[in-house]
């Protein structure tokens, strides 16, 4: 009777068993995740440079960011950058899988469309950056240098990469982001009923109205994922100005992640570095909850009141 | 019907103008690489790099090969790594009851949005600590935790879609877990392990930062890390011949395995879609 009531306890061996499969996960991230975000904390508060010795040093490197002279200038880069590129690759993203998959719905010229932009992603960042370099190379030898000269036969060639450093960063950004916003918005448009389109044919909708009252509402969802994980990249990632433009001429297309990169491998301040990244990081949180809020995701996670 | 031929005809328009950059880039690509660049005239000399070291920018380039075999060798190591890391942990993550199991879900889900570039300068200290700056071990430890856990996301999704019956039905007859796993999911789930091979293969293959920042040593490099190097040595590319090949030689085989994995894209694809 008793051993009946006697509730099933499991054996130690049974209960370590799952921890057996995470652990190599969980080892990684404690060493290589975990540790290095406290590592950053704590040396945000140290002076760490070159010599490598940790000496606490308060609040400097906060009180610095606010002091640095190149900050306002840094901050504004940051949000052009990242507004600019944001706004740009949702436009081509709505356009071409709106084009795609409504206008050209079917059609293999639909199919060339986004392969062809799906290449830009594709090709690794190393390679895909030459191309650029060579549109704006500042010799003759530069594509639209090289076009100009056949206008102008006497005029020397511009130094692309001194005056519109910024626009060049950007427009390549935008050309090889816009497919990941592509996929998704695709995705999320194809899978409307083709029934809707009809009715609405039917009833004398215009294509604005379609586009306007039956696309976009369903786009809502993909959009926002985008919109937060693009600016997040936007804010947190140089990879493409590191090749491009390694944030020069001056610091004319360093934004604030790629300040702290410099910060800390070319010039070795380290504690201050973490103290930017640390930056980054708040302005990343902010962002996402704010988006969150601005999207009405409360509102949207809620189950819908006339479907089942 | 003429208006909505017309309307085709504006569509085709604006993304035959906007896609016009990226026909005009794939083709530049390929006439750089094989045309002489003052002449104009077809030519290969561009691809001696095969053959010979060459030089640039005033410094001789190690020779090709052995920097494609440790292409190869870190990528095939970061497959293996990641997939044997990668299909236990979903597993866990998916089938086996375990304290704190909710709570590391959640904390997979913040890894995956969390800037992880951002602590680059820590992980670079710790590096240096461990002694591990310079070294393989230390790119690929760096490498994998920013990548897996995405991989064990994917992971997970492929282990949930498997009926528990099935496993059920294997240790009724006698199959202790662990050999339910290798015997009868593993098989089940061997697209997932393709596709996050895939994923691996792939991010290993462009991977050029961590090299750039963790190897010092040219003769370690690979491909991708190669090439950044060369691109970014001077302010502007001085033999665009030489790098568009050289671009060339490490692309092409990507697209290839674009080509013969796709299939396995547009599934995760879906997958991708269902769980959103």
């Amino acid at each position: 009777m008793t051993l009946a009531k006697k509730p099933y306890k499991k054996p130690l061996a049974k209960k370590m068993y799952p921890y057996f499969f995470i652990m190599p996960f969980a080892l990684l991230v404690l060493v290589f995740f975990i540790l290095p975000a406290i590592a950053t904390i704590i040396m945000s508060f140290t002076d760490l440079n070159a010599s490598m010795k940790i000496n606490f040093v308060g609040f400097d490197n906060f009180k610095r960011i606010f002091t640095d002279y190149s900050m306002p200038q840094i901050l504004w880069n940051t949000v052009l950058f990242a507004v600019i590129t944001l706004v740009f690759s949702l436009f081509f993203g709505l356009f071409i899988s709106i084009a795609t998959q409504y206008f050209l719905k079917g059609k293999l010229t639909a199919v060339i469309y986004r392969v062809l932009w799906l290449i830009p992603s594709i090709i690794p960042a190393v390679v895909y950056v030459t191309f650029w370099k060579y549109l704006f190379d500042p010799t003759e030898g530069g594509l639209i240098n090289k076009v100009l000269l056949l206008f102008q036969p006497d005029s020397d060639p511009i130094s692309w990469f001194t005056k519109i450093a910024m626009a060049i960063v950007i427009i390549a950004t935008i050309v090889s982001t816009t497919s990941g916003g592509m996929i998704l918005l695709s995705a999320a448009i194809s899978s409307i009923p083709e029934d809707l389109y009809k009715a609405a044919k039917v009833d004398g909708a215009s294509e604005k109205s379609v586009i306007t009252k039956i696309i976009l509402p369903s786009l809502k969802w993909p959009l926002m994922y985008i919109t937060i994980s693009d600016l997040i990249g936007f804010v947190s990632s140089y990879f493409f100005i590191l090749l491009l433009t390694n944030g020069g001429p001056m610091r004319d297309t360093t934004t604030l992640s790629l300040y702290a990169y410099q910060q800390a491998f070319n010039l070795k301040y380290y504690g201050y570095g973490a103290a930017l990244s640390l930056l980054v990081v708040l302005i990343s949180l902010i962002l996402t909850l704010w988006l969150l809020r601005l999207f009405d995701f409360d509102e949207m996670i809620k189950p819908s009141r006339i479907e089942d | 019907m003429s208006t909505s031929i017309a309307k085709k005809l504006l569509v085709h328009t604006y993304m035959l103008l906007f896609t016009m950059p990226i026909i005009g880039m794939i083709i530049w690509y390929f006439l750089s690489a094989t045309l002489n660049g003052t002449t104009g005239q077809f030519t290969l000399e561009n691809f001696n790099f095969v053959k010979e070291p060459i030089e640039y920018a005033g410094v001789v380039l190690p020779a090709i090969w052995p920097i494609v075999l440790n292409t190869l060798v870190y990528s095939i190591l970061i497959v293996v790594i990641e997939v044997g890391i990668a299909v236990p942990t979903a597993y866990a993550f998916s089938r086996l009851d375990f304290t704190g199991k909710l709570a590391a879900m959640k904390f997979l889900f913040l890894m995956r949005s969390f800037p992880g570039i951002t602590l680059i300068i820590a992980t670079f200290f710790i590096l240096v600590q461990m002694n591990l700056v310079n070294t393989y071990l230390g790119v690929i430890l760096v490498a994998i935790t920013g990548s897996l856990p995405g991989r064990v996301y994917i992971m997970k999704g492929f282990f949930d879609e498997v009926p528990w019956d099935l496993e059920w039905a294997a240790m009724v007859d006698g199959c202790s877990r662990f050999r339910a796993l290798m015997k009868v999911l593993v098989p089940y789930v061997l697209p997932g392990i393709g596709a996050i091979s895939v994923f691996s293969f792939l991010g290993a293959y462009g991977e050029w930062f961590l090299f750039k920042l963790f190897i010092f040593d040219d003769n370690m490099l690979t491909l991708a890390g190669y090439l950044s190097r060369l691109v970014t040595k001077e302010n502007v590319i001085l033999n665009y011949g030489l790098i568009t090949a050289i671009g060339l030689f490490y692309t092409i085989p990507l697209v290839i395995f674009y080509i013969f994995t796709q299939k396995i894209f547009l599934k995760i694809n879906m997958g991708g879609a269902k769980q959103v």
